[in-house]
């Protein structure tokens, strides 16, 4: 399968004491703070914020691994199942290549 | 999102200035210009804290000597730099050198569909046809261009026929500024503003045209959220102190060129206590509405709208925009 990597054109950041922020909100309870964003995307003079999930995807987007790879990291991380997180990863990296945020 | 820094800072290396324009907020005011070795140093810090866009303004920026050695330090740390030109300095040498020093795109600053209505606000005979020179110039050496026109009574009726030229000229993207009244923004407001109605009936117009503009169209001014246009920075209200700092040539900073409150220096005080502590950028960043904007159906969009015009006109950050048509 394809490596992964984002277009080295975009210009991005990530917030990691947002991120930190949110996981302790997921886990007072609070489950809307997987909505929150911790990353940002400039693209086309528009600022685009990403959410829990969609940031950590992002930020695995280095070029080492494909979409099984990237979602076998955050299984082991988030103790969540593979079938649920690669359709997530499938999902965000399909809207990533349309919006040309991919190399 | 609280950021940890600003994405954007906008940075004026010297106030010197060729020109002397009738809004010009900047014009009067004096400071000491930071040694190239200090600036640098200043490069050192946004590069570390993450800064993602630097945008030269001032000021003339050409008229700062180490110019092209700021930048390239700049560029070679992964800053994405810009600029805000008159043009009169940019002939093809000049050009060739922001292309070399790795500029990401440099803006031109063009208020008329023609040379006497650009020159007179201006006050520099030449200076239009010197725009429009400047922007050739640089597309010709391959450097990216935008032109930054601010509406004001005499170019409200023409502004098309600029954007028009501007793309003719190689622009790519046109932004169409609101007038600002600070300086001499503030001195010749009454000549140069349009009225609220009149900013209405601008950005509708505007806005419709968008689409059928020869470039690209950008606006930045908050109140526009007044007719429904959403922000494309992903922040209501202000940009400044949320996405935003500026930075003086002493490296003092201060929430936007337009309100004059020093912050701390970022030499001395360091960007993150200025970015995280400055009691003025939790009061803008925490607006509080009054007078009209109290119980307004739109204040949640628009937050009162820009915070330097009505820190300006009234003395406090939480007035109603003097721009706002709202009744």
């Amino acid at each position: 399968m394809k490596k992964l990597s984002r277009n080295p054109d975009l210009v991005w950041r990530d917030e990691p004491e947002e991120r930190e922020v949110i996981l302790n909100a997921l886990m007072s309870g609070d489950e809307s703070a997987a909505d929150k964003g911790w990353v940002i995307i400039i693209d086309k003079g528009s600022m685009h914020q990403l959410n829990l999930l969609a940031g950590e995807i992002w930020l695995l987007l280095d070029g080492t691994l494909d979409e099984a790879g990237v979602a076998n990291d955050l299984v082991e991380r988030y103790d969540a199942p593979f079938e649920e997180i690669i359709e997530d990863v499938r999902e965000f990296i399909a809207e990533c290549d349309e919006k040309g945020w991919l190399a | 999102m609280k950021l940890s820094a600003p994405l954007t800072v906008n940075w004026t290396l010297s106030y010197a200035c060729n020109f002397s324009c009738r809004h010009c907020y900047s014009r009067d005011i004096e400071k000491e210009e930071l040694a190239l070795e200090e600036n640098l140093k200043v490069v050192d810090a946004l590069s570390q804290a993450r800064i993602a866009f630097v945008n030269f303004g001032g000021g003339e920026p050409l008229l700062y000597r180490h110019l092209f050695e700021v930048t390239e330090h700049a560029t070679k740390k992964g800053l994405k730099v810009t600029m805000n030109s008159n043009g009169w300095l940019i002939d093809e040498e000049a050009a060739s050198n922001c292309a070399k020093a790795g500029f990401r795109s440099v803006g031109i600053s063009i208020d008329g569909a023609d040379a006497p209505t650009h020159d007179g606000f201006r006050d520099r005979p030449g200076s239009y046809d010197r725009a429009h020179l400047a922007l050739k110039n640089l597309c010709a050496a391959g450097v990216p261009t935008t032109v930054s026109t601010v509406i004001f009574k005499g170019n409200v009726t023409r502004y098309k026929e600029i954007v028009s030229q501007a793309a003719d000229s190689g622009a790519g993207t046109v932004y169409l500024h609101n007038f600002k009244c600070s300086g001499r923004g503030m001195e010749n407001r009454e000549e140069l503003d349009l009225s609220p109605s009149e900013w209405r009936d601008f950005y509708e117009d505007a806005l419709a045209w968008r689409d059928d503009a020869p470039c690209a169209l950008a606006f930045d001014d908050p109140v526009i959220a007044l007719l429904g246009e959403e922000s494309a920075a992903a922040v209501k209200g202000s940009t400044c102190g949320k996405l935003s700092l500026h930075l003086e040539p002493d490296g003092d900073a201060t929430p936007c060129g337009f309100i004059p409150l020093s912050l701390g220096n970022i030499l001395t005080d360091g960007l993150k206590k200025i970015w995280n502590d400055s009691d003025v950028l939790n009061q803008m960043r925490n607006k509080e509405a009054t007078g009209k904007c109290v119980g307004c159906s739109v204040y949640g969009e628009c937050l009162g709208g820009c915070t330097a015009r009505a820190l300006a006109t009234t003395g406090s950050f939480n007035a109603p925009d003097p721009h706002c048509w709202k009744e």
